[in-house]
């Protein structure tokens, strides 16, 4: 936005306890029911790092959901929500305990938060949490390459850099835009995009909570959709489903040409966003 | 279609539903790929002169719903008429100036779409009530168990040409074949519900956009690669799933015409046929013609 400063919004949110229709299954992709977990609420045994096809469960994020019963109030919470931000516990147990967003799910529901397991084993759905908001608007790091979804100072603990003209990132892997289900053509500023893949594959090796990924063919700028020669750069926010259309999400971060971009496919070499660098890098910010 | 099937053991349901009014927030605006806003016409509402066999794009709107879009007051009643209403399924409205005038159905959207006689869909609006006679889900073929039928009328399966092979594979006829690059949203979503959207068939020249499917027509049959609709939407390479078009252009990016799914199954179940002549027009179910 022209170098315009960002604007710094504290939101309200409410930690989430994960719903049920009157039935208990879903169905998965060769018709077969399971009961979800881990869908929304408190998940502990589960962090940044570890694998999204690991763990039974069905789009279980690394740390806590937080909602806004009120509809309009929720889609706010979660359009200007963006990795990087502080979260302050004010309510409960883990009163003043401190968090930081790392992504938003679909619906334009539910913002995706860390904090550490001690601080998540006292949390209770119900209590209050302020978000110290920022990042949405921001200036891009290169002209022509859309930002989202990430505080500015965040960006510093991401692979990504510019280098000769180009915006370089590294990433775990790299998938094609077929395999994105569930959020195309939904606003990215309030969606993730679940990958459907069950499985690591040639190009995409053993994906992890926090990893980068690039998405061929995606122009994720304000809907998802697809365009040729495009490209989208996400963090891994949530663990896989079973259910058909379904997969591991992703929340998308910068989206451009791809001619834009020098994307290094790294593989098992590549470092994901990890608990530890989170919650010190809120730390230290304030 | 030459296939047999257990379509002796189909009950009909009869459900009530309600021509549902368009729909708006007080911001209007929605945003095309290039971020340009536009307010335009499509789903709710009665929409006019646009049937099965013309053109699914090409014209100003978004989310086009040919005929009427139906749908029931309650949340759970709508699921009842969404989930069991099957394409070709028999409609007859209830109350209004029209009352009494047949109908039939081309899919599901948000709601469910009604093909019928134009001069008779002049007089249908908002409000009225339509009555339909589902008959459908639980369509089983005899001899191709990996075969999964849903939202396919016995009357449109009479009508479909193809059918059963000596090899044992079912032959279906597609006016298209589409890449699953092109699917938008929708992907994720029951397939007893809705429709996918098809990318790639905006009417703007941005470059990247265009996928070929541009000729697409309502009612067209169309077959999805690598898509497995049996149990939801989702991609799944060495799978076909078969759906025919029940709604048109779309500037909304990510979305598009859309097919309401009738068959899924592994790719080496079908052999796929190109026939222009694979619309529902051609398959007896003219809206330009009254039906009853």
């Amino acid at each position: 936005m022209n170098g315009a400063s960002t604007v710094t919004v504290n939101l309200l949110g409410y930690v989430d306890q994960g719903e049920f229709g009157d039935d208990p299954y879903r169905i998965d992709h060769d018709g077969r029911p399971y009961v979800p977990v881990g869908d929304g609420g408190i998940v502990l045994g589960l962090r940044l790092g570890d694998s999204v096809f690991t763990h039974l469960g069905d789009h279980a994020a690394p740390g806590v959901c937080l909602v806004h019963p009120v509809d309009d109030a929720g889609h706010g919470l979660v359009a200007l929500s963006c990795l990087g931000n502080p979260v302050t516990v004010r309510t409960g147990d883990a009163a003043g305990s401190r968090g930081v967003v790392l992504g938003k799910r679909g619906g334009g529901k539910r913002v995706i938060a860390v904090f550490s397991q001690d601080v998540l084993a006292r949390l209770r759905s119900g209590d209050q949490v302020a978000i110290r908001s920022q990042g949405q608007g921001a200036t891009s790091l290169l002209a022509g390459v859309t930002q989202l979804n990430v505080s500015p100072v965040a960006l510093s603990l991401l692979p990504v850099a510019v280098r000769d003209g180009h915006l370089d990132v590294g990433v775990r892997g790299v998938v094609a835009s077929r395999v994105v289900g569930n959020g195309i053509g939904r606003p990215m500023a309030m969606w993730d995009v679940d990958l459907q893949c069950a499985a690591p594959s040639s190009t995409l090796p053993e994906l992890r909570l926090g990893d980068l990924v690039a998405i061929t063919d995606l122009d994720g700028r304000l809907n998802a959709g697809y365009r040729k020669d495009w490209l989208s750069i996400g963090v891994v926010v949530h663990a896989g489903s079973p259910q058909p259309g379904h997969g591991p999400g992703v929340t998308i971060l910068l989206s451009g040409h791809a001619s834009s971009f020098s994307v290094r496919s790294e593989g098992e070499s590549h470092q994901g966003l990890s608990e530890e660098r989170l919650l010190a890098f809120v730390e230290n910010k304030e | 279609m030459n296939v047999t099937s257990n379509v002796e053991r189909l009950l009909t349901q009869v459900l009530a539903g309600e021509v549902w009014p368009p729909l708006a927030d007080r911001h209007g605006y929605r945003v095309d790929p290039d971020g340009r806003a536009f307010l335009l016409p499509g789903m709710g509402g009665v929409t006019l002169d646009i049937h099965c066999g013309d053109p699914a794009t090409g014209y100003a709107g978004d989310h086009i719903e040919p005929g009427l879009s139906v749908r029931h007051r309650e949340t759970a009643a709508n699921y009842a008429l969404q989930y069991l209403t099957c394409i070709g399924n028999r409609v007859v409205v209830s109350s209004g100036p029209a009352k009494g005038a047949g109908g039939f159905v081309i899919g599901q959207h948000a709601y469910v779409l009604v093909d019928m006689d134009a001069d008779e869909m002049r007089n249908v609006t908002t409000g009225d009530q339509v009555t339909v006679f589902a008959r459908g889900q639980g369509l089983a073929f005899d001899n191709h168990p990996q075969i999964v039928v849903k939202n396919l009328s016995p009357t449109l399966l009479a009508n479909m040409p193809g059918g059963t092979l000596p090899d044992g594979r079912l032959e279906i006829h597609v006016s298209a074949t589409v890449a699953p690059e092109a699917i938008g949203a929708g992907a994720g979503m029951a397939s007893e519900y809705a429709n996918t959207d098809l990318m790639g068939a905006y009417d703007v020249a941005s470059p990247g956009l265009s996928l070929g499917l541009e000729s697409l027509r309502i009612g067209d049959v169309v077959a999805l690669t690598d898509q497995d609709h049996r149990y939801g939407r989702g991609y799944r390479a060495g799978w076909t799933s078969i759906g025919v078009i029940s709604t048109g252009s779309c500037l909304l990016f990510g979305h598009g015409p859309g097919p309401s799914t009738i068959m899924s199954g592994p790719s080496d179940a079908f052999v796929i046929v190109r026939d222009e002549g694979a619309n529902l027009k051609s398959f007896g179910l003219d809206g330009t013609k009254a039906w009853s």
